[in-house]
C-alpha cells in the first residue's frame, strides 16, 4: 500500500521549548495510525501541523504526495480534523453547524443537503438533527464533532482524542464509527489518544510519543512483545548489585533493572499533571524486572528475595500491553 | 464566498442572543430617548419655531420697504423682528440678537427711479456660518424678486409715458411685438444690475464654527450624533468577543484546518460587525426621524447631504469594526476583552464628545478629544445633522476617521495571534 502521509522530521518550536522535536513516520493508505502519549507529547501539535493550523518550525510532510508546506490548499481539501475540542457552535443545531462547514469547504445545495444527511446517518444523529448542540449529552456532542470533519469525505482523517469525557456507550459508539469509515470507505485515519485500549482496539500501528519525540513505533503486537511476559516492579528497602545479578540469573526473568526515584516535573502552566509517579514506587527502592513468564517469574523472584532476607516493601505485575509498553519506555504511566 | 458563509453563520448566532439584541438595537434607543426626552428643555422646545430670528431696522418707513419686511417675513426661514436703530445695535453687542438688517433710508424713492439701492446686514462675530448664509440667500432672494418687480413696472411706466405722448405716426412702434421684447430686456437687465444688493460683515470662520453649537444645541441635536457614534464603537466588543469565543470553543482551528484563507476568514468575522452596525445606524436613524416624532420630541433632521451621512456613517461602522480586532488581537481573555472594551469604548466615548455637545467637550479638555475617532466621527456627524453642511465641508473629519481605520486594521493584523 503507498503512504497517504509521510513526515519527515517534523519541529515546532516556541523560543527555547520544543514542543515537537523532529518526528518521522509514514501512514499507509487505508490504515488506522495510532499517535500514543500522554497530554503535553506533542500529539496535538503534530496533527496541528500537519492539517495546516501550525506552521512548522521544520521539516515537512506529504499528504497523498502534496507538501505540507508547499501545497497546503490541496493539502485541506484532503484532510480531515476532529480537534480535541468540542469545535461546534452551541446555540445552533447539528444540521446548522454541520450546513456552516460544508459550506467552507465548498459545498453546496443539493450536494451539501446529501453530505449532510450522510454523515449524520454515520453518527446516528438523523433524528436529533435539529436540535441545538448545548442540548445534547457530551457524547452527542462527540459525535456531531466527527461529522463535522467528515462532511467534506476527507481521504485522510484526523481525530484528536476524540472521546474526550464520553460515556462508554457513546465511546463505543464512535469506534463503531471509526471502525466502519476505515473498512467501508477505506478511509485512512490518524487517531491520538492517551487512552491505550482505545489504540489497541483501533489501530493497526501505533507511534508512541513522549515529549516531543517519537520513541517507538510498529504493530500492536511486535510493541508489546518488547516486554516478554510482563513487567514486575518490586520494592525493597535497600539493594545491592549482588541482589541484582541473583535476580537476573532467575528462571524465567530477562531484564532485571533499578529504577531510581522518578523526579515528576511540576505540571505546566495551565495544564493538568500530566504524568504520575511509577506505579508500585516504594519510598526506599525499586527494581524492574521484565519477565519471560510473569507467573513463573514472580515466584522466582519473591522465594529468592526471602532467601537473602528482603522484605518485599511493594510489588505490582504489569500485564504485557500498550500501558506496559509505555510505563517501559518512559518509566511514566498516563492519567486515567 | 466563504466569508459570507461565516458571517452568515455568526448572525445566525448573534440574533439567538438577546442580550446582544438589547445592547446593539435598545439601549441606543432608550438612551436617544431618555436624552432627548429627559434633559430636551436644556434645549428646544417641541413647538418652538425653527425659523432664523432676523432682527430689521427700517430707516426708509415707506410702501416698498414696508413691502420687503413681509415679503421677508412671508419667505420661511427668517424670522423678522423690527427695532429702532440704537435698540437693535444694544441688543447685537449684548449678543441677545446674532445679526441686523438695515433698510436704508431713499430705498422706496430709489426703486420707484430705478436707482440702486444697498441693504446692510452686520452679523455678530458669534453668529453660526450656516444661519448667516441662510439668511443672505433669503433676503437676497426677496431682493431680486422685488428688483425684477420694480424694473418691469418701471419699464411699463416708462413704456405708457412715451406712449401717451408720442405723435399718432409713431403709434405702430408700440406694438405688442415690441412691448414684449421690451419686457425680456427688463428680464436681462434685472439680472444683470442688481437694483437691491446686500452687503454683509461676517465674523471670520473660526468665531462661527465655535458659536454655532452655543447658539442652538438641543439635546435632540447631541444625542442622536453622540449616541450613534457610542453604541456603533460598542459593536467593537461583539467582533472582539466573536473572535474570542471562536478560539475558545476550538472551531478557530477548525477553520484553519479548513481550505480557507486567514484573510478570508478574518474578513468573515468582520463582516458581522459591519452588517450589524449599518442595522444598528438604521434602527437609531428611524427612531430619530419617526420614534421622536411619536414621543413627542424634535425629530432629528437628515441634515442636506444624504450620501455624505451614508459614507460617514459607513466610516463610523468600518472604523468601529477595525476596533473591533485590535481588542481581538490585543485581549487574551473574555476578562480582558471587556476591561479593554469598558475602557476603550466608554472611555473614549465620553472624550470623543459621545455625551455632551463637542464645543463644552472642548472647554473642558482642549485639544484632547482629538486624539479619539469618536471625536471626529461625532464631528462629521454633527456638521452634517445640525449644521447642514455637505460632504465637501467634512473632508478633514473623514480622513482622520479613515486614518484610524487603517491604523486599526494596520495594528490588528500585526498583533493577531492565528495560533
Amino acid at each position: 500500500m503507498p503512504a497517504i502521509l509521510e513526515v519527515d522530521n517534523l519541529v515546532k518550536k516556541y523560543g527555547d521549548f520544543e514542543a515537537v522535536g523532529g518526528v518521522s513516520f509514514e501512514v499507509e493508505q487505508g490504515e488506522v495510525f495510532g499517535l500514543l502519549g500522554p497530554n503535553g507529547a506533542g500529539k496535538t501539535q503534530t496533527i496541528s501541523m500537519l492539517t495546516g493550523v501550525i506552521p512548522p518550525t521544520a521539516g515537512t510532510a506529504r499528504i497523498d504526495g502534496y507538501d505540507i508546506r508547499t501545497q497546503l490548499d490541496k493539502v485541506k481539501k484532503i484532510n480531515g480534523l476532529v480537534p480535541q475540542d468540542l469545535a461546534l457552535y452551541p446555540t445552533l443545531s447539528a444540521r446548522a453547524n454541520l450546513n456552516f462547514f460544508g459550506r467552507i469547504y465548498g459545498l453546496r445545495g443539493r450536494e451539501l443537503k446529501e453530505r449532510v444527511e450522510d454523515v449524520l446517518r454515520i453518527v446516528a444523529l438523523t433524528d436529533r438533527a435539529d436540535q441545538r448542540v448545548d442540548k445534547y449529552s457530551g457524547g452527542m456532542k462527540r459525535r456531531v464533532n466527527i461529522a463535522a470533519g467528515l462532511i467534506h469525505h476527507p481521504k485522510l482523517f484526523f481525530l484528536d482524542e476524540p472521546t474526550v469525557g464520553v460515556d462508554p456507550q457513546s465511546r463505543n459508539h464512535i469506534f463503531e464509527s471509526v471502525q466502519r469509515l476505515n473498512r467501508e470507505r477505506g478511509m485512512s485515519i490518524v487517531y491520538t489518544s492517551h487512552y491505550m485500549e482505545e489504540v489497541e482496539l483501533l489501530c493497526n500501528r501505533v507511534a508512541i510519543i513522549d515529549q516531543g519525540k517519537i520513541i517507538a513505533m510498529d504493530t500492536i503486537k511486535n510493541l508489546i512483545s518488547m516486554l516478554g511476559g510482563g513487567v514486575i516492579y518490586v520494592g525493597l528497602p535497600q539493594v545491592n548489585d549482588e541482589v541484582l545479578a541473583g535476580l537476573r540469573d532467575l528462571p524465567a526473568v530477562t531484564e532485571v533493572s533499578l529504577v531510581s526515584q522518578p523526579a515528576t516535573p511540576p505540571p505546566a502552566e495551565d495544564q493538568e499533571p500530566e504524568v504520575i509517579d511509577r506505579p508500585p514506587i516504594s519510598p526506599e527502592t525499586l527494581v524492574k524486572v521484565v519477565a519471560k513468564n510473569s507467573q513463573q517469574a514472580i515466584v522466582n523472584v519473591i522465594n529468592h528475595l526471602n532467601q537473602q532476607n528482603l522484605n518485599v516493601t511493594s510489588l505490582e505485575i504489569l500485564e504485557p500491553n500498550l500501558e506496559s509498553v509505555f510505563l517501559h519506555l518512559t518509566g511514566k504511566k498516563l492519567r486515567e | 464566498m466563504a466569508a459570507l458563509s461565516i458571517a452568515y453563520k455568526d448572525l445566525l448566532i448573534l440574533f439567538k442572543n438577546r442580550g446582544v439584541i438589547l445592547q446593539l438595537f435598545v439601549m441606543p434607543i432608550l438612551f436617544t430617548a431618555l436624552f432627548s426626552g429627559a434633559l430636551g428643555s436644556l434645549g428646544s422646545s417641541q413647538q418652538k419655531d425653527t425659523r432664523i430670528p432676523l432682527a430689521v431696522v427700517n430707516l426708509d418707513g415707506n410702501e416698498s420697504a414696508t413691502r420687503f419686511i413681509n415679503s421677508l417675513d412671508a419667505a420661511g426661514g427668517v424670522r423678522v423682528e423690527t427695532y429702532q436703530q440704537s435698540q437693535a445695535q444694544a441688543l447685537l453687542d449684548e449678543s441677545k440678537i446674532m445679526r441686523i438688517l438695515t433698510i436704508p433710508s431713499g430705498f422706496t424713492s430709489n426703486l420707484a427711479s430705478n436707482q440702486p439701492t444697498t441693504l446692510q446686514i452686520i452679523n455678530h462675530k458669534n453668529a453660526a456660518i450656516q444661519e448667516t448664509e441662510a439668511v443672505r440667500l433669503v433676503v437676497e432672494g426677496v431682493a431680486q424678486e422685488m428688483t425684477l418687480e420694480s424694473q418691469i413696472l418701471f419699464s411699463l411706466q416708462q413704456m405708457g409715458d412715451m406712449q401717451a405722448n408720442a405723435p399718432a405716426e409713431f403709434q405702430q412702434a408700440f406694438s405688442p411685438k415690441v412691448m414684449q421684447d421690451q419686457a425680456k430686456s427688463q428680464f436681462e437687465s434685472a439680472r444683470s444690475q442688481e437694483l437691491i444688493t446686500v452687503a454683509q460683515r461676517i465674523p471670520t470662520q473660526q468665531a462661527q464654527a465655535l458659536s454655532q453649537a452655543e447658539n442652538n444645541p438641543t439635546m435632540e441635536d447631541v444625542a442622536v450624533p453622540g449616541f450613534t457614534v457610542l453604541f456603533v464603537f460598542l459593536t467593537a466588543q461583539t467582533t472582539a468577543l466573536s473572535i474570542y469565543t471562536e478560539k475558545k470553543i476550538g472551531s478557530f482551528r477548525r477553520l484553519l484546518a479548513a481550505p480557507i484563507s486567514k484573510a478570508t476568514m478574518l474578513a468573515g468575522k468582520m463582516l458581522p460587525n459591519l452588517i450589524t452596525g449599518i442595522l444598528q445606524v438604521a434602527v437609531i436613524f428611524a427612531f430619530g426621524v419617526w420614534g421622536m416624532q411619536i414621543l413627542g420630541l424634535k425629530p432629528v433632521s437628515l441634515g442636506n447631504d444624504i450620501l455624505a451621512l451614508a459614507l460617514t456613517l459607513l466610516l463610523l461602522v468600518l472604523c468601529s469594526t477595525a476596533l473591533g480586532l485590535v481588542i481581538a488581537a490585543v485581549a487574551r481573555t473574555e476578562g480582558q476583552i471587556g476591561g479593554l472594551s469598558t475602557l476603550l469604548l466608554w472611555g473614549l466615548g465620553f472624550l470623543g464628545g459621545c455625551f455632551m455637545p463637542l464645543f463644552l467637550l472642548e472647554r473642558f479638555l482642549k485639544q484632547i478629544p482629538m486624539a479619539v475617532p469618536h471625536y471626529w466621527a461625532k464631528r462629521a456627524l454633527e456638521n452634517l445633522l445640525v449644521r447642514g453642511l455637505g460632504l465637501g465641508d467634512i473632508g478633514l473629519e473623514l480622513a482622520v476617521l479613515s486614518g484610524f481605520t487603517i491604523l486599526f486594521i494596520a495594528f490588528g493584523l500585526w498583533k493577531f495571534d492565528f495560533d
